[in-house]
């Protein structure tokens, strides 16, 4: 395990907040360069991506328990925000009116489907996903399956959004990083080493989970919503489609699940790739997804932090072949 | 000395087995009581049932004057009521330390950051792994691991311990390092029920001893007496044989 990926130490350490702020920092002057819009439109949703899979992996990585049915708050995050902007609410207000009303959903879901385990669990949350989106095609105050158009009467900034997204997924990293050094973030971990003993050490797993749930899709709503301002049109098979679910895990699983900076790297790497993917297989680009994915969990479940710290493992060990344990 | 722990006709059935059988007995403060019994007797059972893994059928589980029948296990936790597992269930993604801090701030004092240090580091000396602390869970040996469980159930600062076969599969000197760490325990303040199958174990630790046999009491009393039972030893070791006829 490596020291980032321990608990708190409780001294912190001050040089660790350093990277993180300076590619904060690089990504924020980015646009100086003159991005053309195309580029700045991969990043924007680069960022939207990476704040729903950080929030997922808040459950999905840090208390083990994997959804499929994220798409539901992200839908419900983006829906609210294009009936808020359409009643006139301003669209930094929708923002966090999306959070909680997916984190209002998260308790709904999390109520029944928290009593099953592994397995289970996810099944339950693939059918939640399903229902909801079926009953979005079918909401008439929403368009139905024809979709929703959001109408604002500003002139279109896209480096307004770029910052927004930029601020969301730096948000969800600061809340993940809080959440995994607290006393929750330990409880969590024990969760996923093994429930009945979290239990027997006076955890309560039930509420950790439900409040776990409630962190992550509120981020997952947010993203949801900030993506539903760029997009001004949304309908209920891209926000709540499975797809929608399973891109949200796609990236933790191919940077790392579990762990603080996976779901990010993730980003990065789907982000790009899937601009050159998509461009040069629009016909087979899920299929080799499909093939990446089926790869790591074969060969490094780590995800790309995870081969990251096999290498570093195997060279300090042979740098201390000769040291052992006590 | 007061009364800890009062369980008042406790069954549990497992479709139709009689894993328990209207069980009653009191654990007065301070003491560490044996419970010895042959496989199946409904030991571990009745170790799930109190800490809250298991409800039971009927019967009832008073905890200082409180009603504890169908806790969760956290709250039993919170509480003072804590157990350790046959088969240790380490927090295998973490190391020593860590494992031992889950006990800490989720247990029965919460403790916060300021006494967190000092915790870790006193209840891993007191188990003797302190050596250890930075060691990943999943590297220790089955002994190492018993001892973690120890610590990490300590942890969580119990006034009652439910100690499951703590020296099942050590070797001699391990048990007599594990059977002395027991009875500092109990100086300590703590009071505990000890599962064993070994009866030299029980003998040379418990206070007071009760023994199951296929889910019903047995027999209750001091473990020299208890020692020297015929029901006890007809438990054991079956009944003796008639004389053969000249």
């Amino acid at each position: 395990m490596s020291a980032a990926e321990r608990s708190p130490g409780l001294a912190a350490r001050p040089l660790a907040v350093l990277p993180p702020l300076v590619l904060l920092g690089l990504l924020a002057a980015l646009p100086l360069l003159n991005l053309g819009a195309n580029s700045v439109k991969v990043l924007f949703l680069t960022f939207v991506s990476i704040a729903a899979s950080v929030g997922w992996n808040i459950l999905g990585g840090f208390a083990g328990q994997v959804s499929f049915g994220f798409a539901v708050f992200y839908g419900l995050g983006a829906y609210t925000t294009a009936v808020g902007i359409n009643e006139g609410l301003n669209p930094y207000l929708t923002y966090p009116l999306a959070g909680a009303v997916a984190a209002l959903a998260s308790l709904l879901v999390g109520l029944p489907t928290f009593r099953l385990r592994g397995p289970y669990f996810a099944i339950a949350t693939i059918g939640v996903s399903e229902a909801t989106r079926v009953v979005m095609t079918n909401l008439e105050f929403t368009g139905g399956a024809s979709g929703y158009r959001i109408t604002e009467h500003v002139p279109f900034r896209q480096l307004e959004h770029y910052f927004t997204g930029l601020m969301l997924a730096a948000l969800a990293v600061g809340l993940s990083i809080i959440v995994r050094r607290s006393r929750f973030g330990l409880g969590l971990r024990a969760i996923r080493d093994d429930q009945d003993a979290a239990a027997d050490s006076g955890v309560n797993p039930f509420a950790s989970k439900l409040a776990a749930h409630a962190i992550a899709a509120a981020l997952t709503g947010a993203a949801g919503g900030v993506y539903a301002r760029y997009a001004a049109f949304i309908d209920p098979e891209g926000v709540f489609g499975f797809q929608r679910g399973v891109g949200i895990l796609l990236l933790p699983v191919i940077g790392g699940v579990n762990t603080i900076w996976g779901p990010v790297i993730g980003g990065g790497v789907y982000g790009v790739i899937e601009e050159e993917l998509v461009a040069r297989f629009p016909q087979v680009h899920l299929l080799l997804y499909g093939i990446l994915v089926m790869l790591i969990i074969l060969f490094e479940p780590g995800g790309i932090v995870g081969l990251f710290q096999r290498t570093r493992r195997f060279l300090l060990r042979r740098r201390f072949a000769s040291w052992q344990p006590s | 000395m007061a009364t800890l722990l009062t369980i008042e006709e406790l069954s549990k059935r497992f479709s139709g087995l009689a894993a328990l059988d209207h069980i009653s007995f009191e654990i007065r403060e301070g003491e560490i009581v044996g419970l010895i019994g042959p496989n199946g007797a409904g030991k571990t059972t009745l170790f799930s049932i109190i800490a809250g893994s298991q409800p039971p059928t009927s019967g009832k589980i008073v905890f200082e004057g409180r009603d504890f029948t169908r806790v969760k296990p956290y709250r039993a936790v919170h509480a003072g009521i804590a157990r350790t597992h046959q088969i240790p269930q380490p927090f295998l993604s973490m190391t020593v330390r860590e494992n031992v801090e889950v006990g800490l701030r989720f247990g029965r004092a919460r403790e916060g950051a300021q006494e967190l240090i000092k915790g870790v580091m006193q209840v891993l000396e007191l188990v003797g792994i302190a050596p250890l602390a930075e060691l990943p869970a999943a590297a220790l040996s089955v002994g190492d691991l018993k001892r973690l469980e120890l610590a990490r159930t300590l942890a969580t600062r119990p006034r009652l311990l439910l100690c499951d076969e703590v020296c099942a599969g050590l070797t001699e000197c391990e048990m007599q390092s594990i059977l002395g760490l027991l009875r500092r325990i109990q100086a300590l303040g703590t009071t505990i029920i000890y599962v064993e199958h070994n009866l030299r174990a029980i003998l040379s630790t418990c206070h007071h001893v009760i023994v199951l046999n296929f889910g019903k009491k047995l027999a209750e009393g001091p473990p020299e007496k208890m020692q020297n039972d015929p029901a006890v030893i007809e438990a054991y070791i079956g009944k003796k044989a008639e004389a053969p006829r000249p």
